[in-house]
């Protein structure tokens, strides 16, 4: 049994409008363990980003405001630290890795005087050993000529080798859990499984519990230990990938699951898009937010929100789950 | 344009500006229709008077009435800033425009030569060139201020078509084949009205403050009067201690110049919401 | 309408094969085609459209021959390209003739001006732009909060006040008897440390109140701009210090705009700035030799001083070109 490393409990998050605060998150909790791989699904702007951001404590807005029962990282509070103290755990104990390394890293600073200065702020002093941490965390995600990379500038380099600079700053020290941010939806397949073999060789190699935010659901079943359904800022299901694949509970995992193309297919199978469109954050329905477009919802997923129910190592959010 | 106008409803900074021109404007019609402001050059009194229940602000040297002056003066100014805005305007979003869609091609570096060209020559030195080959007309300050403020209007026109032709509207539009001209004006230059618009105050404030320094040089405002010329002939009497027509045209030339900068900047903020929610 | 589409056709035949030169050769030509319109335009305003001088140089009840000699005296007679052509030469040599009010050498007369009119901005200029790049920077860091509300408002009511009235209210106010009374209303004699201030002081802070809204404005929406960009919010999730990413990212993102407003105000401020300060204060500068040389319709100086700021302003703009490349590595290796 694996020791849970990072554990989330009851994560709110909202942001102010000129007609009121608007829910994004909204009761998110969950737990990942040392060494796993944990995956958090959803369609586009369903809260899986902000999820990460606000873990981080890190958010892109003015007027956002985060409440919790508590963000547990190796048994300490994120959320009871003071500024410095987050500062000090943040690249250190836990990491990021953006979905978009063109933009997240700074395009006039060459790589190398970016990751020494992670390093840098994290403990390490002199210039020398700063460095050398640096080209071996270069080396580490797979570069063979690390003071090459080291020398350049971020728009020098492919996609793909931005982003393995990215996830070298984001580990060079070390961290306990790695946050996974679309890591490869920005390019292109061959590029995607070689950014995957690195995460992990690196979750191997430091143990390493990576949280990683995808909307592909096949990333999620070749490399996940434990899925998560977001749907409009809630968890709605969390298991794991092969009882998820085979025998989805959640109606809105049956109907995610049901948009993945299967190329076996003799025939063309039937589109089994969800019907019905993602309600836009202003204006969430009441009750179960997946209930307008969900086909078992009954009166009272309407107006009463369901709350997450375990069973079994499975946690389901409905109150008529598929059986 | 709607959303615009209710965006600046709701903020105050930016309806206090727009009263402020509101009421400027007002007096300036008034002055037009002749009804306010028409003995700006009668001698009603003795130099220099104090405030008086006739001379509310006092008189200048000559005695003439410094409010009658004042009041006239907001005429000029937006005679000044309306036309000067206009047409710069016009001049710089077409220019902008044909520039920011024939992106790197003759057409473009030709009138970014022109705008360099014109950015190159120091204003003030410009306006009084033109005064000298337009042999003191009028209207010589106007053309000035026209000929060198479309420059940066044409600049941020530019990026903006620029940024536009890449969207799938106008790909759209080229894709069906219509040509050039229709796309540039029926399509993309609608969709920068507000920055135009935004733009437009900027370059009405820049109008009346150049009046001002141009006028003090004696290449302004030639018939009539103008806070710069009242500004001008204040630059001798405050030495000797008689504020009136320095505190008269200061007072009113920073009040017109508050209600456009608030105007502007609250249209610009609306502006920016606009754009990062579409 | 001939010159205009001789002008295009040059254009087309030049601009073809000119795509093909390297970036910095392509910059140059476009330096010197600027160079060569500034002084045209200029040349075209104040010699050809200027006005004739032939009747104030001569006499009453003139003869045809002596009309002839002034105006041959005058260079009138000559062909419009060649009078272009010489007050190019004039510009490369820096021979301007001599001023018609004064009757001084143009290019002695600015090379004694210049030096007191950089004298007198200098020192504006950079208190200007430093402030209003800490108050900028300041704002930002606020952002939303009182200090940020209570610079942007200054800067707007600093925007909103003409450099007239700023120039003529600090003279009231620090120079005559009906303020404090501590500085000199005009002059300009200085012969050490403490005359310098003595006289630099009012210009300067008009200066810098003048330019201080523009400044603060501009440097605010480039500092936050840059501070929404993506990698400042991401190096916040490596544990990045406020300090850090303001003084070293936000500040190295920002210095190609920094810079390009620096090398264009310099012209516009040495120029401008000196025409209404120097005038106002009675300093024998640039700006002084300007402003007479504008009101008594002094040629040959005006021509001197629009051709080489003209130079000025193109020149800037090249070197703008190349100094990003100094300073953006994106520019630099792309």
């Amino acid at each position: 049994m694996n020791t849970a490393v990072l554990e989330v409990r009851d994560l709110n998050l909202s942001i102010d409008s000129s007609n009121g605060p608007h829910q994004l998150l909204d009761g998110v909790s969950f737990s990942i363990n040392a060494g796993e791989t944990t995956g958090l699904v959803g369609e586009s702007g369903c809260g899986k980003s902000m999820t990460a951001l606000a873990i981080l404590g890190v958010l892109p807005a003015t007027g956002m405001t985060i409440r919790s029962a508590g963000i547990m990282l190796n048994g300490e509070d994120l959320t009871a630290l003071n500024h410095a103290q987050r500062r000090r755990v943040l690249g250190q104990d836990i990491s990021m890795v953006f979905q978009q390394p063109a933009t997240a890293l700074d395009p006039v600073f060459t790589l190398g005087q970016q990751i020494a200065a992670t390093v840098h702020r994290h403990g390490i002093s002199g210039r020398k050993a700063c460095r050398q941490t640096m080209l071996e965390s270069l080396e580490l995600v797979g570069f063979s000529q690390p003071e090459k990379i080291a020398a350049a500038y971020p728009h020098e380099l492919s996609g793909g080798m931005r982003q393995l600079s990215m996830i070298a700053m984001a580990t060079v020290c070390k961290p306990a859990v790695l946050i996974a941010d679309e890591p490869t939806t920005a390019l292109d397949v061959s590029t995607q499984l070689m950014i995957l073999q690195q995460l992990k060789r690196l979750q191997t190699e430091y143990k390493t519990a990576i949280l990683l935010i995808s909307h592909d659901l096949n990333i999620i079943r070749q490399c996940c230990h434990t899925v998560l359904v977001m749907y409009c800022g809630r968890l709605l299901e969390s298991t794991d990938p092969e009882s998820l694949f085979s025998h989805p509970r959640h109606p809105y995992s049956a109907g995610l699951l049901g948009c993945i193309p299967k190329l076996s297919a003799t025939r063309p199978p039937p589109i089994n898009a969800i019907a019905g469109q993602v309600p836009a954050l202003t204006d969430l329905p009441p009750g179960c937010h997946f209930a307008p477009r969900c086909d078992r919802a009954i009166a009272q997923c309407r107006h009463t929100a369901p709350e997450p129910e375990s069973d079994n190592g499975r946690t389901v959010a409905c109150f008529r789950p598929m059986p | 344009m709607e959303s615009v106008w209710q965006r600046l409803r709701s903020d105050g900074y930016g309806m206090l500006g727009f009263y402020i021109i509101a009421v400027f404007a007002l007096a300036a019609l008034l002055v037009w229709s002749g009804l306010l402001g028409q003995s700006w050059a009668v001698v009603s009194g003795g130099r220099w008077e104090s405030i008086s229940s006739t001379h509310w602000f006092g008189t200048n040297l000559l005695g003439q009435d410094i409010l009658q002056r004042t009041l006239f003066s907001s005429a000029t100014a937006f005679e000044v800033g309306l036309s000067v805005t206009i047409l710069s305007t016009l001049l710089g979003t077409v220019l902008g425009a044909l520039a920011g869609w024939f992106r790197s091609s003759w057409l473009d570096e030709l009138i970014l030569w022109v705008k360099g060209v014109l950015d190159s020559i120091p204003f003030y030195l410009f306006a009084a060139a033109i005064a000298f080959a337009l042999q003191g007309n009028r209207w010589a300050m106007h053309l000035a201020m026209v000929i060198t403020f479309w420059t940066t209007t044409a600049r941020i026109i530019r990026g903006e078509v620029i940024r536009l032709k890449q969207r799938e509207f106008v790909e759209a539009a080229r894709a069906i084949g219509l040509p050039p001209r229709t796309i540039i004006f029926r399509h993309v230059l609608p969709n920068t009205s507000h920055i135009v618009l935004v733009q437009a105050t900027i370059v009405f404030v820049a109008a009346i403050k150049t009046e001002v320094i141009l006028s003090f040089l004696g290449l302004g405002i030639q018939n009539g009067v103008s806070w710069g010329l009242m500004l001008a002939e204040s630059s001798q009497e405050v030495l000797a201690g008689h504020f009136g027509n320095f505190a008269a045209a200061s007072i009113a030339l920073f009040l017109l110049l508050v209600g456009f900068n608030l105007l502007a900047d609250s249209l610009q903020d609306a502006m920016d919401k606009r754009r990062s929610v579409s | 309408m001939v010159v205009i589409s001789c002008a295009l056709l040059i254009w087309k035949i030049v601009y073809k094969p000119m795509n093909k030169l390297p970036y910095f050769v392509r910059r140059l030509l476009f330096g010197t085609a600027l160079v060569l319109g500034v002084t045209f335009i200029s040349f075209l305003l104040m010699v050809h459209f200027g006005p004739d001088k032939t009747y104030e140089l001569i006499g009453k009840n003139p003869t045809e021959q002596q009309i002839a000699e002034v105006r041959h005296a005058l260079g009138y007679d000559r062909s419009f390209l060649l009078r272009y052509g010489s007050y190019l030469r004039e510009l490369v040599t820096l021979d301007f003739g001599l001023s018609d009010s004064s009757g001084e050498k143009v290019s002695s007369m600015l090379a004694r001006s210049l030096p007191i009119s950089l004298l007198l901005v200098v020192p504006g200029f950079v208190l200007g732009n430093g402030l209003g790049l800490i108050l900028g920077m300041l704002a930002v860091w606020y952002r939303g909060r009182w200090l940020d509300r209570l610079v942007t408002g200054a800067s707007v009511a600093g925007m909103s006040v003409s450099f007239l009235i700023i120039i003529i209210g600090l003279q009231v106010l620090l120079c005559t008897p009906h303020g404090l009374n501590l500085f000199p209303v005009r002059g300009w004699q200085v012969d050490g440390l403490a005359s310098y201030l003595f006289y630099v002081t009012v210009p300067t802070l008009a200066l810098v109140l003048v330019t201080l809204g523009y400044n603060t404005r501009y440097y605010r929406a480039i500092i936050a701009d840059e501070s929404e960009r993506e990698h400042i919010h991401a190096l916040k999730a490596y544990g990045a210090t406020p300090y850090e990413l303001m003084l070293k990212h936000v500040l190295k993102n920002s210095l190609v705009p920094i810079l390009t407003r620096l090398m264009f105000s310099v012209p516009l401020v040495l120029i401008s700035g000196s025409l209404l300060l120097e005038s106002y204060f009675g300093i024998p500068g640039i700006g002084q030799v300007t402003f007479d040389a504008i009101t008594s319709g002094d040629q040959p100086v005006l021509k001197a001083v629009i051709g080489l700021t003209g130079v000025l302003f193109a020149l800037a703009l090249t070197v703008n070109d190349f100094l990003y490349k100094v300073v953006d590595p994106r520019v630099a290796r792309s």
